[in-house]
């Protein structure tokens, strides 16, 4: 076993994060840049293969570090862009503590996407929903509430996943990855398995009607945080719905073609920055969770090709907007303008960032996507066909259609619009870096597609790894390319008016979070209330038998009184010497064996 | 002389009980030291006994020299020692809590000690009626324990635990003649063998009502819903040394008891024979689950939740053993351990953090971070691992109970277990967050609330209210233990497997 091999990246990264809580603050940020960094290095250059198999983790085998093409991609992405927000948290004054949150979450999603069992992924995906809320929480205010729901929603989700891993376990006897997902089963609950893997995924992806935490989980902690939020639970969950499904599945597929479609129509209708990049990120995890639904060679590339871009240009345009708040104190589009002017950098940085996730030609967004919609033109035959077009390849079209209009919206807003009254001071200088960094990265995989290539899990340009050699510059692609940022323009300029008079729209959760609170309510007030009324009928019954036993004499006046008619000398009656209470225990425990009993004899 | 030590285990913290009262008549400080060497002694013979039954084989005593089934047996098997190691470690381990904690009187340590004889006896005994006997040893010691609070409350609380408790104990025993009347005999293995022969074998009347009745004075003494209701009184009203005491160990034994009795006398041949009374100690144990979470939920008093919390723990143990197949039994028996250590250190931290900032409710434990950061920390760390974060002990308990009732198709328990951790999540996570979260009440608040509270706790004679680094230390061992057990356990998994012959 090699040094590489010995130790998980997991938990060198999480004694770091504990390091950095007490470290001084520029030292610590210092080493978990190094950290983070160190772990994209290590992705880089580890041997793929299964290591650390010795550990018995509750008598099941386990493999707590797996390397192949696709835990190696998340890795280095995880690992590179982990460096760029410490840095940016940094610059942007985040304290120790919230950053060693951050590293923490970042510890565990690389634990997450380099296990090699069931088990050890689930144990760090728990973990990753933990950590995340104490990021969230950490700030403190209105984000503490969202960091709750969050919780809960992360929770039933995990206990989903659970269900399908355990269920797995005992189909297949095994925790270990064996290349062919999450079992069926069979009988009269065959596939039930799959289902409750999909779902509790299916929350980390933000599945369409699970989606609620992200809006309103992204846009309220430090905008730091914000930066390592939107990189690491979703991509973490189309990692875990590849391991899961590994040979697609065509619901999953149209799924991921509605999340592109519903989170981009929101993000239109959002004015919050935050809140419109965080429908955003729905929309273009759909567009990965469709690669993945698809399941061919070509769309799996296509799916991590786009997380890995994804991942550069979202954790940019947070960066961005992150800037524009911290400079502003503003987080409202329609409170904002002109400042493209005033901040020359950050609005080059949000350019670069919105060409790139709206799928721009030059720009890496244009070619992971690009790699999605040929994969579901050309290796996607479920059904209907509009012309030469599927049913999914149009979900995906309309979707980047939405996805230009709501950036020019946004950029029209921020940074174009009408002037900015009064000084702003352009990004400092950690966080000019760290937006450069990562731009000039969006650039370079956009014009030099080979490099993104070279990385993906299949090489899309080989005829005899993928069903369809994928080409990212040609005509009619880049015709596309153009055309949807056409329609996207016409879009926006036709929807400017009515979208401004627009307030906040309802989502799902406007209706599901009055209904969790009411049924909650109405479960523990049911259950107290019950307990109430039993209670106060076995008070009101024990309250005889308590003073029959309790006051015998008077009992017996009373019965002799009925018995002859006639007065009976009542002076000494006793007082009550017990509390009514625990006659109604022990009427509640007689009541208790006396039923066992004749339960049991009939 | 190494052969009498089972019921050396019994009769050492007896005896070392009468001494503190010997001793009083010169000093009145002896209690704490003659306990602590009594303790020694018992930990010494439990280790002994722990590493014997390790090797495989149980070990037998036939106290007096009377043979089965006539005299009384001692068994002491892989289930067994692991309790008696639990009540030796967890008994020991409060002495040091209890030094600056209190009461420092010396018929305190008396009680001490005769609980431990009668939890000890509870845990190797192999006969129906010493059970009884043990069980209100057990009982009276508790009942006077819990009295020794100087508060009216606590009186009143020790009040209904004795009424309450000495019912159960007397329904526990009527169970006991049924079964003498119906076998003749009072050994548990020569009941296990006489119980199918009675005409009607395992359906006849006088079984099952034995068995109801067996069963349900237990549930009584484990705090099962809704026979439970001495017990959050008792939790919240004695000193905290006894609330970690009891809430650690008292019902701890008396579930191992329940589960004694179910599968060394009644043995599983008996669920496979009248499926109902499987189904019915399940339902009991279910509905305590998710009624005890509940109830928990709405308290505002940290204590009372924790005790609500523990009727909800033991639904999950009984459910456990109700399912009866090897994996989820193991997977009681973790939790069975590993909720007494958790529970225990959550009393002692509770005491802890009422000494240092007299904050009681959750509210108050707004901040706490702050104020008492070693025992939040410790708090928060066991409030997971109750919650069943891994790799803490309770996540390993509850996984494999949930493992053995997929295996059994028990997918009942299934959606009990879910719906409890996600309960449990709620009481602790609003808790935890109270602690980090919240910012801490201003000064004058903070003062008004510790005022009363100091002055309520004072300890009668002379002793403060202040934390001794003893007591620090037992919040923090719990804490470390917690964790540290969760990756032990899977390692003696399946020891403890291969001792446990009596399951299918």
């Amino acid at each position: 076993m090699s040094a590489l091999t010995m130790v998980p990246p997991a938990v060198v990264l999480l004694s770091v994060a504990v390091a950095v809580a007490v470290l001084p603050r520029r030292i610590g940020h210092a080493l978990g840049i190094l950290a983070t960094g160190a772990t994209a290095a290590w992705a880089v250059v580890v041997p793929a293969g299964t290591y650390l198999t010795d550990l018995q983790f509750l008598g099941f085998k386990t493999a707590l570090v797996h390397v192949d093409e696709f835990s190696r991609l998340m890795a280095i992405i995880f690992g590179l862009i982990g460096a760029v927000a410490v840095l940016y948290s940094y610059a942007s004054e985040a304290d120790s503590r919230q950053t060693a949150f951050a590293l923490s979450y970042v510890a565990t999603s690389v634990g997450a996407v380099t296990a090699g069992d069931w088990l050890t992924l689930l144990f760090f995906w728990e973990l990753m929903a933990v950590t995340s809320t104490l990021l969230v929480w950490h700030y403190g205010g209105r984000a503490v509430r969202a960091g709750f729901r969050y919780a809960v929603f992360h929770g039933i989700g995990g206990s989903l996943l659970m269900g399908a891993i355990v269920w797995h376990y005992t189909i297949t006897g095994t925790f270990l990855f064996d290349g062919s997902g999450i079992a069926a089963g069979t009988g009269a609950l065959a596939g039930l398995p799959q289902v409750m893997a999909a779902i509790g995924i299916g929350v980390n992806v933000g599945f369409v009607g699970l989606h609620a935490w992200l809006p309103d989980t992204y846009p309220r902690p430090h905008i730091a945080a914000s930066v390592f939020l939107c990189v690491f639970t979703t991509k973490t969950g189309v990692y875990g719905m590849y391991r899961a499904f590994p040979d697609g599945n065509v619901w999953i597929a149209y799924m991921g073609g509605a999340m592109a479609v519903f989170g981009v129509f929101y993000a239109l209708l959002q004015n919050d920055m935050r809140r419109l990049l965080s429908y955003h990120i729905q929309s273009q995890v759909g567009y990965m969770i469709a690669g993945v639904g698809i399941g061919s060679a070509l769309a799996q590339a296509g799916a991590f090709a786009h997380v890995f871009n994804h991942i550069l240009y979202k954790s940019l345009l947070f960066m961005t907007a992150g800037v524009v708040i911290y400079r502003t104190g503003e987080e409202d589009l329609k409170k904002l303008g002109g400042l493209a002017r005033e901040m020359p950098i950050t609005a080059t940085a949000f350019t670069v960032a919105a060409l790139s996730i709206a799928g721009f030609p030059f720009f890496n967004g244009f070619v992971s996507k690009g790699i999605v919609i040929s994969a579901s033109h050309y290796t996607f035959d479920y059904a209907f066909k509009l012309a030469d077009y599927t049913g999914l390849e149009i979900m995906l079209l309309v979707g980047g259609v939405g996805t230009f209009a709501s950036f020019i919206k946004f950029g029209y807003y921020a940074f174009f619009h009408g002037t900015h009254d009064g000084e702003v001071e352009d990004a400092n200088r950690g966080q000019s870096v760290a937006m450069i960094v990562v731009a000039v990265l969006c650039v370079v995989y956009g014009v030099f597609d080979s490099a993104l290539f070279a990385i993906l899990p299949f090489d899309v340009t080989d005829g005899a790894v993928v069903d369809h050699v994928y080409k990212t510059y040609t005509i009619a692609h880049l015709v596309e390319g153009v055309a949807l940022a056409l329609a996207g323009l016409v879009l926006f300029v036709a929807t400017k008016k009515p979208l401004g008079k627009l307030g906040r729209v309802r989502d799902v959760d406007s209706a599901y979070n009055p209904l969790t609170f009411y049924a909650t309510r109405g479960l523990v007030r049911g259950v107290t209330e019950l307990y109430a009324a039993v209670d106060r009928l076995a008070v009101r019954v024990a309250r005889g038998v308590t003073y029959a036993v309790t006051s015998p004499t008077a009992v017996v006046d009373e019965l002799r009184r009925r018995v002859t008619g006639g007065g009976v000398d009542t002076e000494d009656r006793p007082a009550h010497p017990l509390r009514a209470s625990i006659g109604t225990s022990i009427l509640v425990l007689a009541l208790f064996a006396t039923l066992g009993i004749v339960i049991l004899s009939l | 002389m190494i052969e009498h030590v089972p019921v050396l285990l019994v009769v050492a913290p007896i005896v070392g009980g009468a001494l503190p009262l010997l001793v009083g008549l010169l000093t009145d400080r002896a209690g704490w030291s003659v306990a602590t060497l009594t303790l020694g002694v018992h930990a010494a013979l439990a280790a002994w006994l722990v590493a014997t039954v390790a090797g495989g084989q149980p070990v037998v005593y036939e106290v007096g020299g009377f043979a089965a089934p006539y005299g009384i047996e001692l068994v002491v098997d892989g289930l067994s020692a692991a309790v008696v190691g639990l009540v030796s470690v967890v008994s020991l381990g409060v002495l040091a809590y209890a030094r600056r904690a209190g009461p420092h009187t010396n018929s305190f340590y008396t009680l001490y000690l005769l609980l431990v004889a009668g939890l000890s006896g509870m845990s190797i005994t192999g006969d129906v009626f010493n059970l009884y006997v043990f069980l209100e040893i057990t009982g009276l010691a508790a009942y006077a324990l819990v009295a020794s609070g100087d508060q009216d409350a606590a009186a009143v609380a020790a009040l209904r635990y004795l009424i309450i408790g000495t019912f159960g104990a007397s329904l526990y025993l009527l169970g006991v003649g049924y079964l003498l009347v119906a076998t003749g005999t009072l050994n548990m293995a020569d009941l296990a063998t006489k119980i199918p022969q009675v005409a009607g074998g395992y359906t006849s009347t006088l079984i099952l009502a034995a068995f109801g009745l067996m069963t349900a004075g237990l549930a009584v003494k484990v705090a099962l819903y809704p026979v439970h209701t001495w017990q959050p009184d008792a939790y919240a009203n004695s000193p905290d040394s006894v609330s970690t005491l009891i809430s650690a160990l008292v019902s701890t034994v008396a579930a191992y008891s329940l589960a004694r009795i179910v599968f060394s006398v009644f043995t599983v041949d008996f669920f496979a024979a009248v499926p109902l009374a499987q189904d019915a100690l399940f339902a009991v144990a279910a509905i305590s689950v998710v009624v005890g979470s509940a109830l928990a939920v709405s308290q505002r008093d940290v204590r009372r939740m924790l005790a609500y919390s523990s009727v909800s723990q033991f639904g999950l143990v009984i459910a456990g053993f109700a399912v009866a197949s090897s994996t989820a039994v193991v997977g009681a028996i973790i939790h069975l351990v590993g909720h007494a250590v958790m529970k225990g250190g959550l009393f002692a931290t509770a005491g802890i953090i009422e000494r240092k900032t007299g904050a009681r409710t959750i509210e108050e434990y707004a901040g706490l971070t702050d104020r008492a950061p070693v025992a939040a920390g410790a708090f928060a760390v066991l409030a997971f691992s109750m919650v069943g974060v891994p790799p803490a002990v309770g996540f390993v308990g509850k996984w494999y109970i949930v493992l053995g009732a997929v295996e059994v198709g028990a997918w009942a328990l299934v959606a009990v277990l879910l719906l409890s951790t996600v309960l449990t999540l709620a009481y602790f996570a609003r808790l935890v967050e109270s602690m980090y979260f919240t910012d801490a009440p201003t000064a004058a608040e903070a003062e008004a609330v510790a005022e009363p509270e100091a002055a309520g706790a004072a300890i009668p004679d002379g002793g403060d209210a202040a934390v001794s680094p003893g007591m620090v230390a037992v919040a923090v061992a719990a804490a470390v233990l917690a964790v540290a057990l969760g990756l032990a356990f899977p390692g003696v998994e399946q020891a403890l497997e291969n001792s446990l012959p009596f399951l299918p």
